[in-house]
């Protein structure tokens, strides 16, 4: 019954990198995204993939870790550089067939879009792999606190986000539980188009009475314990400002720097 | 972080006036939760400061609803609760109710609200507002006081049940409360999380805490100092354990049965041994060992005068016991305790009539770190105790050899995470062993359309299979399997109805019924007639009779043991090793993935310590018989001891 199942990859630590605030890892993520979406050459890449190796030395990350971690990712990858391998166009063409047409440009781009979105998936990935994820639904909470006042629910967000992750292992236990039952009764002995379907349907009807279970007892356990909304509740880990958090928006600055001046330069 | 904290222990721990209130004040309250059938009507109960009360009832007695009354999760329709002073219909109280009373339901797997174990416990005092510095003190202290010092960082997902509820406890806990209710929360549980969870209860009684459980287990309820039996949303009974939990014919009327010791000891009392009324064994055993005092003493006199041969005394007393009236079956269909069904499989060695067979079956969810360590040229990893199930246990299955045969009652003790679910899963090839083979009527399961093939013969019931329900009607549900198998369509009927007769429904009323509105009991039966549709040669259940209250799973385990006489093939996992011993012809006990021992219930459960070792126990007859033999009363081991042999023994001392 127990299946290894572990969402979120985080990885426990304690180096300068897990213990930055949850709230400025996820802000100098987004903008190491945007900053590696700026780079235009292979050369302005380069100051990317020296910090992003940089970060992940200091982050005490295993290489063979970091790398598990993008795998599940990389089909993305490889189907964004093969579009453009095939959609840009421009100078001496190296091979044509049909309507298939592969030239320089196309391939430039390809390689270029390739390190780009590995560099970006790295840097994102290093933000899940040092923060726990209940911190990251805080921080994100947090970070949506300010629209709370034009009615966006941000505590309710935050919480269902936390919520949805818990029950994530669960319903993936269960799911396979309800699987076994049926094949354990003969379903999909008779392959086709309708039945998969049917099974289809079979397989989320008691999943979802079961969510509905789960709601409301969890929602009892949760009253009982006497949560009331966000009003008056404190934290065990209490988000807060450091000045190494400073120091990293610090660093990023660098980066954008380096990359702004690779690309005006040459 | 500034806001309104709520007004925390409100309630004037130390105020000496308030020794004599009850804790809690339930009068004449009624409950409906559809304005029509009552829930409660008219329950009246008074909790002291300190005590320890079992709740007891038949499943829809009201049991729950009462629970969730003394928190404030419900309020009366009619009638007033007051906790610690308060009334719970006044809304300016609920939070600092439920502060001063923590609740630990039912399900470990949908009370937990965090990922991590730490931040769980945090949640209650989190909401109350409690300080950082404190929250982090309360948390370790609370952690330590369920015994999970140092899971702190632990995934709640990873924990074992039994160690899920702990944490619940610990959440409840670091509320500061005065009262705990635990609502069922040991249903769910292996016998080594329910003692865990039981030893975690009563020490916090001993340091004050008032305890309100509700629980099926008569043994959880002897250890109470009082308690409350509800039936039909009134209280029937109320009393010290001694009192309300020997009365056979009451509790039975109420669906409930007596603890064994209370059983065994009016059966005593019946045969001429003066003993007290108990409801532990313990007790029993202690007043046994009072009333022979006298005649030990008298007859060990004698033999000191003889020779200090201590065993001689005891040969006596053997020989005495032996040559009174022994009869070990037959004569008393006593139900509960009949069991020493000894050398079980005569004709079972001969290969011929073995239809599933395991041959060094070893299984991982994780075949890639399997090769990997293979390569590696490691030896699986040794798997950790303190974790008991840890889920990073490489091999679910570890080199196990079994062999099903034709019409045999196969019974599989194990706690959680021992493989038997993973073991069982082989018997139908849903699951296809890592290395060794399973052979199924006389074919590998591993060939090609074998599994197909096998899962038509080896019908199985999983665990809670109500929740497995899925169709708009009963009888969809039901011929889901007869359909997959390929029937014309009035085959599937008849058998649809067949087999909801079989399970004691009736077709007529309720075929054409959802499945989701039926009761609780009632759902897992149509769940067991869903596998008895498909007409299967062996049928495999898992914990059939989990969660039922005493009645119902009394019945259901009838019905599973005259399924067997009409000669189907069982195999059946349990925990509850009385039940094994009464109904199976051989068994099975997995630890960690092993087969640790097989054979007949009077071999195997004779080997109480090792069971013990495993986090198991013997049946409670034999069990008792220990205690007796531990204390000084050497009763023959002439197989599995039964509540009559036991009476028999005392009776023959006289």
């Amino acid at each position: 019954m127990m299946r290894g199942f572990s969402f979120g990859s985080y990885v426990p630590g304690t180096s300068p990198v897990h213990k930055l605030d949850a709230r400025a890892k996820l802000l100098l993520g987004c903008a190491f995204i945007v900053i590696t979406l700026n780079a235009r050459s292979f050369l302005a890449l380069i100051p990317v993939a020296l910090f992003v190796v940089g970060t992940y030395a200091l982050a005490r990350i295993p290489a063979g870790k970091a790398l598990r971690s993008l795998a599940p990712l990389l089909f993305i990858v490889v189907i964004a550089s093969i579009m453009n391998l095939f959609v840009v166009q421009g100078g001496p063409v190296y091979f044509e067939w049909a309507f298939i047409r592969v030239s320089e440009q196309g391939v430039f781009t390809c390689l270029l879009i390739a390190c780009r979105l590995l560099l970006m998936m790295a840097g994102m990935s290093l933000v899940t792999l040092t923060t726990m994820t209940l911190d990251l639904t805080e921080a994100f909470e947090r970070l949506l606190s300010p629209f709370a006042r034009i009615g966006v629910p941000a505590h309710e967000i935050g919480m269902i986000m936390g919520i949805a992750l818990r029950f994530m292992p669960q319903f993936a236990t269960e799911f396979s539980s309800i699987r076994e039952a049926q094949l354990a009764r003969g379903a999909g002995l008779k392959t086709s188009p309708l039945r998969g379907v049917q099974m289809l349907s079979s397989l989320m009807t008691p999943l979802f009475t079961s969510v509905f279970r789960h709601a409301e007892t969890l929602s009892a356990a949760m009253e009982a314990r006497c949560y009331h909304g966000k009003e008056g509740r404190t934290r065990l880990h209490p988000l807060s400002l450091a000045p190494r958090d400073g120091v990293a928006c610090a660093l990023v600055g660098v980066l954008l720097a380096c990359v702004i001046a690779v690309n005006i330069l040459l | 972080m500034t806001g309104k904290p709520l007004p925390e222990e409100p309630v004037d721990n130390s105020a000496p006036a308030s020794a004599e209130v009850p804790i809690i004040c339930m009068r004449d309250v009624s409950f409906t939760y559809d304005g029509e059938a009552f829930a409660l009507s008219g329950a009246s109960v008074q909790i002291e400061r300190g005590e320890f009360v079992c709740i007891l009832g038949g499943n829809g007695s009201g049991k729950s609803t009462l629970a969730k009354h003394l928190n404030a999760l419900l309020v009366p329709d009619k009638g007033q609760v007051e906790v610690c002073g308060m009334d719970t219909s006044e809304r300016e109280h609920t939070y600092a109710i439920r502060q001063s009373a923590g609740m630990v339901f039912q399900n470990p797997d949908d009370q937990l609200v965090a990922s991590i174990v730490e931040d769980d416990v945090a949640f209650g005092p989190e909401n109350l507002g409690v300080p950082t510095a404190e929250l982090r003190q309360r948390v370790t202290q609370r952690l330590e006081d369920v015994g999970l010092s140092g899971f702190e960082k632990h995934e709640t997902h990873a924990l074992s049940g039994g160690q899920k509820q702990r944490v619940a406890i610990a959440g409840a806990l670091a509320m500061n409360p005065e009262i705990l209710i635990l609502d069922e929360a040991s249903a769910m549980l292996d016998p080594r999380g329910r003692k865990g969870l039981m030893r975690v209860v009563r020490s916090l009684n001993n340091q004050g805490m008032t305890v309100v459980m509700i629980t099926h287990f008569m043994e959880e309820a002897a250890l109470a100092d009082r308690v409350i039996v509800l039936d039909e949303g009134k209280v029937a009974r109320v009393g010290t354990p001694q009192k309300v939990l020997v009365d056979v014919d009451a509790l039975s009327a109420l669906n409930l049965e007596v603890p064994f010791a209370a059983e065994l000891s009016q059966a005593l009392r019946r045969a001429g041994v003066p003993v007290i009324a108990a409801v532990t064994e313990e007790a029993l055993a202690e007043s046994v060992f009072s009333v022979f005092s006298s005649h030990a003493a008298a007859a060990s006199s004698a033999h000191e005068n003889a020779a200090p041969q201590g065993p001689s005394g005891g040969k006596t007393l053997t020989e005495k016991a032996s040559a009174s009236p022994f009869a070990p079956k037959a004569s008393t269909a006593a139900g509960a305790t009949e069991c020493a069904k000894f050398p079980a499989s005569p004709a079972a060695s001969t290969d011929g009539d073995v239809l599933i067979w395991l041959e060094n079956v070893s299984f991982t969810y994780d075949a890639a770190e399997a090769r990997r360590q293979r390569k590696a040229g490691k030896k699986p990893a040794p798997k950790q105790a303190k974790w008991g199930n840890s889920p990073e246990a490489l091999w679910a299955l570890d080199n196990v050899s079994l062999k099903v045969r034709n019409g045999e009652f196969l019974g599989i003790a194990g706690h959680t995470g021992s493989g038997k679910s993973t073991l069982i899963q082989h018997m139908n090839g849903i699951l296809h062993p890592t290395s060794g083979r399973v052979v199924a009527f006389g074919s590998d399961i591993a060939e090609k359309g074998a599994a197909n093939d096998v899962r038509g013969r080896v019908g199985v019931v999983f665990q809670y299979p109500e929740n497995q329900l899925f169709a708009a009607t009963v009888a969809e549900d039901v011929a889901f399997g007869p359909r997959n198998l390929g029937l014309s369509e009035e085959e599937v009927s008849k058998r649809v109805e067949r087999s909801l007769r079989t399970v004691g429904l009736n077709p007529e009323e309720i075929a054409a019924r959802s499945p989701f509105e039926l009761s609780g009991g009632q759902q897992r039966r149509v769940a067991f007639a869903g596998v008895l549709a498909m007409e299967p040669e062996v049928l495999v259940l898992d914990e059939p009779a989990a969660g039922l209250d005493p009645k119902a799973r009394k019945s259901f385990l009838d019905m599973v043991a005259r399924l067997h006489e009409e000669g189907l093939t069982v195999v059946m996992v349990s925990h509850n090793m009385d039940d094994l011993a009464n109904l199976c012809d051989r068994v099975a006990v997995m630890s960690e993935g092993k087969l640790l021992m097989e054979g007949a219930p009077a071999e195997v459960f004779t080997r109480a310590a090792e069971l013990t070792s495993v986090g198991l126990a013997t049946t409670s007859p034999e069990h008792f018989a220990n205690l007796l033999r531990e204390g000084g009363l050497p009763m023959p081991h002439e197989g599995l001891a039964t509540e009559d042999s036991i009476v028999a023994y005392l009776r023959g001392l006289i």
